[in-house]
């Protein structure tokens, strides 16, 4: 494989690629927004104002990074072995409702063990979303993609009229279940802050997802089916399971967090619990590189510019969105370093008359690189 | 009686459009050999920049080319990065899917500034009400129930047979065709493949956008946030279905069509509305489930001609 000499170099190269695809997507985001006749350096300053100029910014930071760290970790485990996890949303609603039935209805725990209680719940409902992804895929061959799509709407749609009615207490009218109890819910880190244990949950998790991935025989599995199906099979690798294993754990992550969300945030499931919080784990996956330890760092950033943008949206009106647009042109540009390295790479040519052997050797080390993945 | 059925018939056909078109596009693009992943973000796209183009010119073509055109962009963007980065089609799709649906909900805030739904544009009425055509209504049931249509309907239908005649009947569909099932042997007889996997994906981009634009311009006459509703999944599903043959996209979109207008049909009666609106993500899956033991897209999707 690699060579240690390299390993450095390698991994420089990932984050150097990395950190080109968030500037350009900040960019392009930021062009669209003058387009659309605001200042693109006045929302990008107020954002960041808004994000990290205060306290109270950093600590919304890091509680909007939480949910997205789990399911943009819930992605790097499930593509690891080959699979693009679609359900990440619909594991993350399944998550959410189990937690708040568990933090409701379980009673006679003490605070110490309920939240845990609560969710594990979470984490074993999304879970079994994500094994019955396998199983479809497994028993009918159904691509995980497209039934993780469906299984989306089926879980939002069916969740959606458990909260509407059977499950609705009979006080409100509004779409939720009951309040959870107060042993059930999360410490909070900082008082009347949203960051509660929840961060820290994902944080350790993401480190102990990167052991199992490096250092255990099972993670070694993983990253042989996701390399190559077919050879693991003749290997001895039994295949199926390592589908199963890693949709389970994926869906579990989701599932945490919908638990952190219900548990941590909002006290009780309500019938639109995320808006497209599941999908967003790609853009955070994919900025990562897949690596479970780097989806802290770009969970992180990710919270930072939509904590910002919510924040900036309560006083001035900012165009919210583009944060979305954001995210997915990193997926772009980073699937892609190409589209990005091309017109550097001519622009320097030109510059230099010549052409700059460093870049050109660059780029051509990192189009060989790519061929041996593809 | 016989009014439940016309009214089942007409919704029918009327929820059959947008992933009957979408469907066929699908069929394009599988055909050459490009999973059609991204069709979602290409009806989005096509969907809210049709209204665009008619909420400024005040003419609802001009909003159909635009969603074509727009749709075929956002295509373009992974085709590039399939065919020429050759990044795996599910993930560039993916990619085009979270980027056309941002970007439709963006375009929602730059251009109207709202979050919601745009302002009413010029659009697409029934055919019984669009002038010239009022004799349709003096034509017992048939002309009754084609008369609730839009004259996206026959369009679709004509597209549906020229796309067929096109794969089937053609030289050029039997290459494109050819690209789908063996890139490496169709670049040895001196076949063009990477132009065909770009037609293929341009014209599932166009078809999408089509699909969009009907979403929006006819009977919404809007915008309005999330609009593709995941029709660019089902209709990847529907065109499995079908074996990616346009006329077999076509019927079993029909099917689809059917179950999607079963929840206005059951409105009046007493089931909740989220089970209702269930019903034809349902039935995809269990379609999906059913039909992937037999092997119908073809034998080289995903591969390219140096592989």
């Amino acid at each position: 494989m690699m060579k240690p000499g390299r390993h450095l170099t390698g991994g420089l190269r990932t984050l150097l690629r990395s950190t080109l695809a968030l500037l350009v997507a900040l960019l392009i985001g930021g062009i669209l927004i003058n387009l659309g006749g605001y200042s693109f350096i006045e929302v990008y300053a107020a954002i960041f104002k808004g994000s990290l100029g205060s306290w109270r910014g950093i600590l919304l930071s890091l509680a909007t990074a939480t949910p997205i760290m789990f399911t943009g970790l819930g992605f790097a485990i499930a593509i690891r072995v080959g699979i693009v996890n679609t359900g990440l949303e619909g594991q993350l609603y399944m998550g959410g409702l189990a937690a708040a039935l568990a933090g409701a209805y379980i009673t006679g725990l003490p605070g110490l063990i309920h939240p845990g209680v609560a969710m594990l719940a979470g984490a074993l409902a999304g879970g079994a979303v994500g094994l019955l992804m396998g199983w479809f895929r497994i028993r009918f061959g159904a691509p995980e993609v497209i039934t993780g799509i469906m299984l989306n709407s089926i879980i939002t749609f069916f969740t959606g009229y458990l909260s509407n009615g059977p499950l609705r207490p009979p006080q409100t009218s509004s779409p939720q279940t009951a309040q959870i109890l107060s042993t059930a819910e999360l410490t909070k880190l900082v008082p009347r802050s949203q960051l509660t244990t929840a961060f820290i949950v994902g944080v350790v998790l993401c480190a102990a997802i990167y052991i199992l991935q490096k250092k255990t025989v099972w993670g070694y599995k993983m990253e042989a089916v996701g390399l190559n199906p077919r050879a693991s099979k003749v290997a001895g690798i039994n295949v199926s399971r390592m589908y199963l294993l890693a949709l389970f754990l994926s869906g579990a992550m989701a599932g945490l967090a919908g638990g952190a969300l219900v548990l941590g945030v909002l006290r009780r499931f309500v019938d639109v619990l995320s808006n497209g919080l599941g999908f967003q784990g790609i853009p955070v996956s994919a900025l990562a590189a897949h690596n479970p330890l780097a989806v802290v760092v770009s969970s992180i950033l990710f919270g930072i510019l939509k904590a910002g943008a919510a924040m900036v949206n309560q006083s001035t009106r900012i165009p919210y969105e583009f944060v979305d647009v954001v995210q997915a042109l990193v997926v772009v540009f980073v699937a892609a370093p190409s589209i990005i390295a091309t017109p550097i790479e001519t622009l320097c040519r030109g510059l230099t008359g010549f052409g700059s052997d460093n870049t050109a050797s660059g780029i051509d080390a990192e189009k060989s690189e790519e061929e041996v993945v593809s | 009686m016989n009014l439940i059925v016309s009214a089942v018939i007409i919704s029918t056909l009327r929820m059959t459009v947008p992933v009957l078109l979408a469907a066929v596009g699908c069929s394009w693009s599988t055909k050459a050999g490009v999973t059609a992943f991204g069709c979602e973000g290409m009806i989005a796209t096509g969907a809210v920049f049709s209204v665009i183009a008619s909420y400024y010119t005040g003419d609802k073509w001009m909003g159909v080319y635009a969603g074509m055109a727009t749709g075929a962009l956002i295509a373009m963007l992974h085709g590039v990065l399939h065919i020429k980065y050759r990044v795996n089609a599910t993930l560039s799709g993916m990619a085009v899917n979270l980027l056309g649906v941002a970007m439709a909900a963006l375009m929602l805030k730059l251009v109207w500034r709202q979050t919601g739904n745009s302002p009413e544009v010029a659009a697409f009425t029934k055919l019984a009400l669009t002038p010239g055509m009022e004799w349709l209504k003096t034509v017992p049931v048939v002309g009754y129930i084609l008369g609730e249509q839009s004259v996206f309907f026959f369009i679709s239908i004509l597209i549906v047979a020229v796309s067929w005649v096109f794969m089937f009947k053609t030289p050029w569909g039997l290459r494109l065709r050819m690209v789908g099932e063996n890139p490496v042997a169709a670049n040895t007889v001196g076949i063009n493949t990477v132009r065909y996997k770009y037609i293929g994906v341009i014209v599932c981009g166009v078809l999408s956008g089509l699909a969009g634009t009907f979403l929006a311009l006819v009977g919404m006459n809007r915008y309005t946030l999330n609009m593709a509703a995941g029709r660019g999944y089902v209709a990847m599903v529907i065109n499995n279905l079908g074996a990616s043959n346009p006329v077999g996209s076509a019927l079993s979109a029909l099917l689809f069509g059917f179950f999607d207008c079963l929840q206005f049909v059951f409105q009046s009666v007493e089931v909740p509305s989220q089970l209702l609106m269930m019903m034809p993500y349902v039935f995809t899956l269990v379609i999906c489930l059913m039909n992937t033991g037999r092997a119908t897209g073809p034998a080289g999707v995903g591969r390219h001609f140096d592989d």
